[in-house]
């Protein structure tokens, strides 16, 4: 009855990915991304007020407090899961305090939509003040000359840059420009249970450090009479931690060379599908907003995932611990990923200002803080990262350790998407489910890599 | 002679123009949902162009000739053919078999036909997650019973031989009570004379539904194999739903491979996407044509 029970429950809580799921499909193609970000934590969806009713007041305190012309920000985001409560609070908040009478109205969509709309809306000059993304779709914009190169903002307000982690900025930049203004940074993690591991009869205080460590650690956690699973490894997800730890790699941005065909990466590749089609360690053919729910009901032991499946264990009295990804011969690597403020083009001079002053805001420590703080992301402001509060932080203090593997993969490139989609995500897929033998699939995948990269 | 003439003619433009009055509203919206869009994705596929609508360019046929090389398209029209070819005659067969039971104007056949109508009423996008849920092999109820029955568990949508046939089950479990519910109504309006003169000569009910109701109901099948076929080529929705294309694009059908193109996958390549589109928009219309022509004719013979 219990079990009945369970699955029920269950089942309602897939029901609710899905329905996540479904809004989001660019967005699973990279664990990094914003859009999974959203997606993961989407339980909670449902429960936000809606923006127009908190807007009526905020008004009429603001024409009091100054007298100055009001400035009324169209803003956009993708921030469709708890996180999007957080940030919503965060902008009322600036929508009540600000002395520039500036009202941001915010609009949340699932990525995908968000990426259907906004360049018909920048086409047709009805685009949005600025707009909140995963830093893997800057590229393809800056490409169709669709965002406002904001190189002077530092210059117009003041904000010092040197305070901000070098490689997190990088990230807002293409070809040298600044194209937006970071808002969070992430890497993926190895999330562990603390419990099962125990189960299992092995330390549930160390995770797995190497890539042999974690397949047999996963072979020992897998238990099929109970459904349990030692790593969940979906399927439509690029898993270049793994080939970079052996010293393999996708292809090089800078130089448009294809890396796929390699030693290394068939040496990976090989022992992914043994992980996989042999020892039988992760479910199969299981989707991102799968595998986290998966992990919530504890019938999954380990899992790489970005900081946002932080709230949902908390939520759920997961008992886990948050380790880097795991190392091979060539070292640890993770992908790294982030979201940026950007400004579409056409937005006009004195909306863009007002869009400055809110960038500002969010970058002072005391709302990086509360950010990092409500939903587990990684601190990347220098004078924050001496904070006693935040130093004393336990899960902060794991996830600045597994943060300082961060490596970018193909960001800032105009072809990634096309490179995951149509290259990468297929590669893995038929490895992971045996449909070809890794040979095949990396010569295969090694000619669809040339074509896209011919382009 | 004459006068009379002219005026006649004036009366009949007359008459005519008003009728083009009453054709304008779904004119109208017709020309704005349908007719300029089909002229646009024309236009559009001859272009290189992409969702930011800059640059655009005349590039001929160059996206027809990058279709045909292109091997995800070949899968897909596959995927597409596999479904319609297994779908229309489960669905229209189930319908078929059902009508023969329940084609009575009795409290329980209406009933039933009412229950296995609500399906179609329902969305798509609804029934695919629920579908998925209760399918799902590691959370799923019906996994469940299987295990408690001792039967090893089918991965179904997850599995890449199974998915397909899973989907079609599922669509065909959604739709065939919209068949069922024209058919039976067909059925209902066949004459009972027919009957009464069959059953004088000897016929059993294999033969009366054999050479009777068959051919009266007739033009509703063959309006149902047309429809369903044509909606069939065009699926996206389930698919989308219920496997997002996967596993290794088994059940990536043509749609969802224009919307992925257009769409999912950067540089949002309209001018391509628009190429698949009038491609599938050719072998609709083919398909269309052949089966309209195969089956009216038939339609024609058997009402003489």
């Amino acid at each position: 009855m219990r079990k009945k029970l369970m699955s029920i429950l269950l089942g309602a809580a897939m029901c609710m990915s899905l329905l996540a799921g479904c809004g989001n499909s660019a967005g699973n193609s990279q664990t990094t991304d914003a859009g999974s970000t959203a997606d993961s934590t989407a339980q909670t969806e449902g429960t936000q007020p809606d923006a127009s009713d908190e807007t009526g007041d905020t008004a009429e305190a603001q024409d009091a407090a100054s007298s100055g012309e009001k400035i009324t920000l169209q803003f956009w985001n993708v921030f469709t899961g708890s996180d999007g409560d957080i940030l919503r609070g965060i902008v009322d908040n600036y929508n009540k305090t600000n002395t520039d009478n500036i009202e941001i109205q915010m609009d949340i969509m699932p990525n995908d939509q968000l990426q259907q709309k906004l360049p018909a809306a920048i086409a047709t000059g009805t685009a949005p003040d600025f707009v909140l993304f995963g830093v893997e779709n800057l590229a393809p914009y800056v490409s169709n000359d669709s965002l406002e190169d904001i190189s002077d903002f530092w210059e117009v307000t003041g904000v010092d840059k040197s305070n901000i982690l070098e490689n997190v900025l990088e990230l807002s930049h293409v070809d040298g420009k600044l194209y937006g203004t970071p808002m969070q940074y992430n890497v993926s993690y190895l999330y562990w249970n603390k419990d099962l591991f125990e189960a299992a009869g092995l330390d549930p205080e160390k995770a797995p450090a190497t890539l042999e460590e974690l397949a047999e650690y996963a072979e020992k956690l897998t238990d099929p009479s109970k459904n349990q699973y030692g790593l969940a490894l979906p399927t439509s997800v690029t898993y270049m931690q793994f080939l970079w730890a052996n010293g393999g790699d996708a292809d090089d941005p800078a130089t448009n060379t294809n890396l796929l065909d390699s030693e290394e990466n068939l040496a990976t590749l090989t022992w992914l599908q043994d992980l996989m089609v042999n020892k039988k360690v992760s479910p199969e053919n299981i989707t991102g907003p799968e595998a986290d729910t998966m992990l919530q009901a504890g019938q999954i032991a380990m899992y790489m995932s970005g900081p946002w499946q932080i709230n949902g264990l908390r939520e759920q009295g997961i008992n886990f611990g948050i380790a880097p990804c795991v190392a091979g011969s060539a070292g640890a690597f993770s992908p790294a990923g982030g979201c940026s403020y950007v400004i579409p083009k056409g937005t006009e001079e004195s909306h863009r200002l007002a869009a400055y002053k809110f960038m500002q805001y969010w970058l002072t420590d005391d709302i990086l803080k509360e950010w990092s703080q409500k939903n587990g992301f990684p601190v990347w402001s220098k004078t924050l990262m001496e904070d006693p509060e935040i130093q004393n932080d336990e899960v902060l203090n794991s996830i600045s350790k597994a943060t300082e593997i961060g490596r970018s993969y193909n960001l800032g490139y105009s072809l990634a998407s096309q490179i995951d989609n149509d290259v990468m995500i297929p590669m893995f897929e038929k490895v992971m489910t045996g449909a070809a033998t890794p040979e095949d699939a990396l010569k295969e995948a090694s000619e669809a890599m040339d074509k896209v990269l011919a382009q | 002679m004459i006068n009379n003439k002219g005026k006649r003619k004036r009366y009949e433009a007359q008459n005519q123009k008003s009728a083009y009055l009453f054709i304008l509203p779904s004119m109208v919206v017709l020309s704005v949902f349908v007719f300029i869009p089909l002229i646009a994705s024309f236009v559009i596929s001859i272009t290189d162009m992409n969702i930011f609508m800059k640059d655009v360019q005349f590039v001929g046929t160059a996206n027809f000739t990058k279709l045909f090389a292109d091997k995800r398209v070949t899968n897909a029209t596959f995927n597409s053919l596999y479904f319609t070819i297994l779908e229309v005659p489960l669905q229209i067969g189930l319908a078929l078999l059902l009508t023969v039971c329940l084609a009575k104007n009795n409290k329980y056949s209406k009933l039933l036909r009412s229950i296995y109508y609500l399906p179609f009423v329902c969305s798509m996008t609804a029934i695919g997650i629920v579908w998925s849920m209760l399918l799902d092999p590691n959370m799923g109820l019906v996994a469940y019973w299987l295990k408690q029955a001792g039967i090893d568990t089918i991965a179904f949508l997850k599995d890449p031989d199974f998915a397909m046939p899973t989907v079609i089950v599922v669509t065909a479990w959604k739709g065939f009570g919209y068949t069922l519910t024209l058919l039976a109504a067909a059925v209902l309006n066949i004459s009972q004379s027919l009957y009464e003169a069959a059953e004088m000569d000897g016929a059993g009910s294999f033969h009366k539904f054999i050479h009777i109701t068959i051919p009266g109901i007739w033009p509703t099948i063959s309006f149902c194999i047309v429809t369903s076929t044509i909606s069939a080529m065009q699926m996206f929705d389930q698919a989308y739903v219920m496997t997002q294309g996967g596993p290794l694009n088994r059940t990536e059908t043509v749609v969802q491979y224009i919307y992925d193109r257009g769409f999912q996958t950067a540089p949002y390549d309209l001018g391509y996407a628009s190429a698949i589109s009038v491609y599938l928009f050719v072998i609709v219309a083919v398909i269309t044509f052949v089966l309209r022509k195969f089956i009216l004719s038939r339609g024609e013979d058997a009402d003489v």
